[in-house]
């Protein structure tokens, strides 16, 4: 508890010296919390170009309006009110757009573009290139198949690991609210792989 | 409803840890005296496990490039004036951390610098632009005078070639740079290329041990690759058969340690039939597995320890 208090003092004298023009200070709020802004983007929007898209996005936003952060909630909250509400644009104007598929055409049928990626880049994560077939079909098409929000909690909650509180707060809604939305997620999931897990 | 349907609703939520005090009590109370329902959450459990695996863990690579588009993004919006921009610090501060470069410059109270007309000299570097400099620490010192830490920020670019023992230290170091593991993966990827060196072999299997990021193990693992027949080699792949959680490394590793096996008259030794049986005991993974059943039944090996 106290190492916690520890850190929040340190993140607050961060924000302090960045707001009075620390640059090294900035510097080391972005990459105290980058990872995890990609990885939720990445994870939420299943596209490397729409996920670094968000990260310039947010972090501009936040080099750009760090002078009006009062304190009033958490550094981590204010940042996550951004990401979430860019994924949510992006994953709305996706829903517009009929549901775009992370498949592209490749020259021997339909490829997945975050294989592509991983492929070509870093080997990617070799546990993702195995779990292919119908369980990562089903997962996928179950994940695509929730609203935007039943989208964000679930991935706020299950691969975040974020308290419903958290989650409440970041949405500007209630616990309630959340807990409600995480619950139709699971349901839908179960339904969705009831009958293969 | 009845009871089990009620209860049956909440199973997410209590892995969630999201019930309340009172809520949770409710469920763990009929859970004790359903067998049904202890099943239901068995399968819930095995739900959660199966949303884990379809996690997507972030390439190094694009992390790395994002931090650079962010870079010319800041730097093309504000520049500011005598300063050296925040992101020239980022860089700095990761190259510099890599390098663990970090100046400690020992200085007359009345640097030239500060006090140029005195015209003082000043023990250790000159304050050439103090913007890109930063007072850590300040004592008194000796005589009068007051002996400061300087942490230089400043960039610099080191190039040189990979047997200079000035690069190599630096990038036996980054290797191990916590902080960025984009980092991290291009520098293993440029030690794989002198892996025939003890110490880039130590650093490699270093990394193959112990980096959070599996792109960086996977990389070292690719330079290691030749080395395969090294016992502190086979080792590290023992070790990342029975402790890597990601499943595709595991994978790798069995596919390294039994390489020709099954062919010609090639055998297995001992220990790596042993590391593959103690696998066979705790392994959950269907397909790696099935790998490492197909290896023991190739040399005729029992599927339990000894």
């Amino acid at each position: 508890m106290a190492q916690k208090t520890g850190l929040q003092t340190d993140e607050k004298a961060l924000i302090r010296a960045a707001q009075a023009g620390d640059q090294d200070a900035f510097s080391q709020l972005v990459r105290a919390y980058d990872q995890s802004v990609l990885r939720l983007a990445m994870n939420l929007l299943r596209s490397p170009e729409d996920a670094q898209d968000v990260y310039q996005e947010a972090f501009l936003r936040v080099y750009r309006n760090l002078n009006s952060f009062r304190f009033d909630c958490s550094f981590h909250t204010w940042l996550y009110r951004i990401v979430t509400n860019l994924c949510l644009d992006h994953m709305r104007k996706r829903k517009v757009r009929k549901e775009e598929s992370s498949q592209v055409e490749g020259s021997d049928g339909p490829v997945d573009r975050m294989d592509t990626l991983q492929e070509s880049r870093a080997e990617g994560d070799p546990a993702r290139s195995l779990l292919t077939g119908e369980l990562r079909e089903r997962i996928d098409k179950a994940l695509s198949e929730l609203t935007a929000r039943e989208r964000m909690v679930f991935e706020l909650r299950h691969y975040q690991g974020l308290r419903l509180r958290n989650i409440g707060e970041i949405l500007g809604t209630t616990e309630e609210a959340a807990k409600n939305c995480l619950f139709r997620a699971t349901q839908k999931m179960r339904v969705a792989l009831g009958d293969f897990v | 409803m009845n009871t089990c349907e009620k209860v049956r609703m909440q199973l997410s939520m209590l892995l969630y840890g999201e019930l309340s005090f009172d809520e949770e009590e409710v469920v763990d109370a009929h859970l004790e005296s359903c067998a049904e329902c202890r099943t239901a959450l068995d399968r819930e459990r095995e739900l959660h496990a199966a949303f884990d695996q379809a996690e997507i863990e972030s390439p190094a690579s694009v992390l790395w490039e994002s931090r650079q588009n962010l870079q010319r993004q800041i730097a093309a919006e504000h520049v500011p004036a005598h300063r050296v921009s925040w992101w020239d610090q980022f860089l700095d501060a990761r190259w510099l951390q890599s390098a663990g470069a970090l100046a400690l410059l020992s200085i007359g109270f009345f640097g030239a610098r500060l006090a140029p007309n005195l015209g003082l000299g000043i023990t250790g570097m000159s304050l050439v632009d103090p913007g890109a400099q930063r007072v850590r620490s300040v004592e008194p010192g000796p005589n009068g005078g007051v002996q400061i830490v300087l942490d230089e920020t400043r960039q610099r670019t080191v190039s040189g070639d990979l047997d200079d023992q000035n690069i190599r230290v630096l990038l036996l170091s980054a290797a191990k740079d916590p902080s960025d593991p984009g980092l991290r993966y291009e520098t293993v990827g440029i030690l794989n290329d002198r892996a025939q060196a003890a110490e880039v072999r130590d650093t490699l299997i270093y990394a193959l041990e112990h980096d959070e990021n599996a792109g960086v193990r996977l990389k070292a693992m690719d330079g290691l690759r030749p080395f395969v027949q090294q016992p502190e080699v086979r080792k590290a792949l023992s070790g990342v058969l029975l402790s890597d959680g990601n499943p595709g490394m595991r994978t790798q590793a069995i596919d390294l340690l039994t390489k020709g096996v099954g062919e010609s008259s090639n055998g297995l030794d001992r220990d790596v039939i042993g590391t593959l049986q103690e696998l066979m005991n705790r392994e959950n993974n269907a397909y790696v597995r099935q790998r490492g059943e197909r290896v023991l039944q190739l040399v005729n090996a029992s599927q339990e320890t000894y």
